[in-house]
């Protein structure tokens, strides 16, 4: 559902994406990783259209994402993102960043996106923070409603960019569990995430970017056991000696 | 120092009277300010094409005046192109002009104060860039943008004192009249126009702080 077709992608004069050929299928969990600055944020960001790309083409479900004649806001609303630092909306009790979209853009009526944005805090195990302020929550509780709010546009993908990497590690097991349980239960998931664990268990596929080149696409088992390209070697000696 | 003859009622009547022509010009040009400051602030933030860079030259321009120049400029140069403005609404347009001027540059750095990532976690979920700017960019700029309106409001207040240089009749201008009939009056005159001008501005910075703790 997800396809880049010789997607480049230039700063100026700086080349971030490399001829990027990619196709994630509906129901898959794919997960990038790559050395920093490899161009893995920008990859994601290109789905959803918070980057442009410069050349090649990017559809989703067939539609081009960079088309001027596209309905970007449509577009969105079946792509939830999760992002690394939560960016929950600091004036708003969570009840109300989970309600905020399903109200606007769906159109949903106060009570029916209060209902669905219960269920998803329940999903995601804090129901009891509905009123809560996102400041009064930790990092990790942020997380999980930040992808309850994801979740609560009832999306055909989820974008997750390095969903742990800000978290204290007692608080990463808590925010990982929820999303192998959304993976287990069928979602589309293209996820930045350098936790082996989650890719072991439930990603279908890991791609690893260097330098804004896709260098592998490989099954986990296959890729971490026994990686084929000398830099994906290197950069998990690297993420496994520290 | 004369205090009992220049306090005498007819003066403080006088000064009342000029007092109420402050409020009345301030409390107007605060209105009219705040509504195209906030109009022109947001749209130079939202970078629509044209017409931001204009509006930008525009503010520069202003801001760059001494408040005092356009004072002058509406009364006595405003005339000349066919337009008479009666005092006191010259001295509304003049403070308008300015002030706008001043508090789009404050909504603006407020609207450029949040951050990246509220907006792109607002429109990544479908928000429109107007939604956005309502929800989510909007009520959180405003709750930092309350302390330096207040205090432009303020400065505002006071400014109205400059507009004595087209003889609008207000606190400070009034109180020139009553200290010129004797130098004895002058400092309790000061004093009192003195006390009268903190009275309101320390009233409006203690809103500011109520309001500011109630938001935060
Ligand atoms: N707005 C921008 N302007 C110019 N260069 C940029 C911009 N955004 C990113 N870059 C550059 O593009 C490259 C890829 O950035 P990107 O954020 O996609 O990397 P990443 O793989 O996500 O890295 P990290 O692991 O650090 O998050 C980096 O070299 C970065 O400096
Ligand atoms: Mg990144």
């Amino acid at each position: 559902m997800i396809e880049f077709k010789g997607v480049n992608k230039y700063y100026g004069d700086f080349q971030v994406l490399k001829d990027i050929n990619l196709s994630i299928n509906k129901g898959e969990v794919v997960v990038i990783i790559g050395p920093s600055g490899s161009g893995k944020s920008t990859m994601l960001r290109c789905i959803n259209h918070l980057e442009t790309i410069t050349e090649g083409e990017l559809t989703i479900n067939g539609t081009l994402v960079a088309d001027k004649k596209t309905d970007i806001n449509k577009l969105r609303r079946n792509i939830g993102m999760v992002f690394q630092h939560f960016h929950l909306y600091p004036h708003k009790t969570v009840l109300e960043n989970i309600t905020l979209a399903p109200k606007k853009v769906l159109g949903k009526s106060e009570n029916e996106a209060k209902e669905t944005a219960r269920y998803y805090l329940d999903k995601v195990g804090i129901a009891e923070k509905a009123d809560a302020y996102p400041s009064q929550l930790s990092g990790g509780q942020q997380q999980r409603v930040a992808i309850a709010r994801g979740l609560a546009m009832n999306p055909e993908v989820m974008l997750f960019d390095e969903p742990t990497s800000a978290l204290d590690p007692e608080m990463i097991g808590e925010v990982l569990d929820v999303m192998k349980a959304l993976a287990k239960e069928g979602m589309t998931m293209v996820v930045v995430t350098h936790e082996m664990g989650f890719a072991k268990e439930v990603a279908d596929r890991i791609v690893f970017i260097d330098q804004g080149q896709i260098l592998e696409e490989a099954t986990p088992a296959e890729f971490y056991a026994n990686p084929r390209e000398e830099r994906a070697k290197l950069f998990l000696s690297r993420i496994l000696n520290h | 120092m004369d205090f009992i003859g220049a306090y005498a009622p007819d003066h403080l009547t006088f000064l009342l009277k000029g007092f109420w022509v402050t409020l009345k010009v301030a409390f107007i040009s605060i209105i009219l300010s705040f509504i195209i400051g906030a109009i022109v602030g947001t749209l130079r933030y939202a970078a629509i094409p044209i017409v931001s860079r204009v509006l930008a030259v525009v503010v520069e321009t202003i801001r760059n005046l001494p408040l005092l120049l356009i004072i002058f400029f509406t009364y006595f140069a405003l005339p000349e192109i066919g337009i008479n403005l009666e005092i006191t609404y010259a001295a509304i347009a003049a403070l308008t002009v300015f002030e706008s001027a001043m508090l789009s540059e404050v909504i603006r750095s407020g609207l450029k104060s949040i951050e990246k990532g509220q907006i792109e976690a607002a429109r990544s979920s479908g928000l429109t860039y107007v939604q956005t700017l309502q929800h989510i960019v909007m009520p959180q700029a405003l709750k930092r943008m309350v302390p330096p309106i207040v205090s432009q409001f303020i400065s505002l207040l006071k400014d109205t004192s400059l507009a004595v240089v087209i003889a609008l009749p207000d606190l400070m201008h009034n109180g020139q009249i009553i200290y010129a009939q004797k130098d004895s009056y002058i400092i309790p005159i000061f004093l009192i126009v003195a006390i009268m001008y903190f009275i309101v501005n320390y009233c409006l910075s203690q809103i500011a702080r109520r309001l500011e703790v109630k938001r935060a």
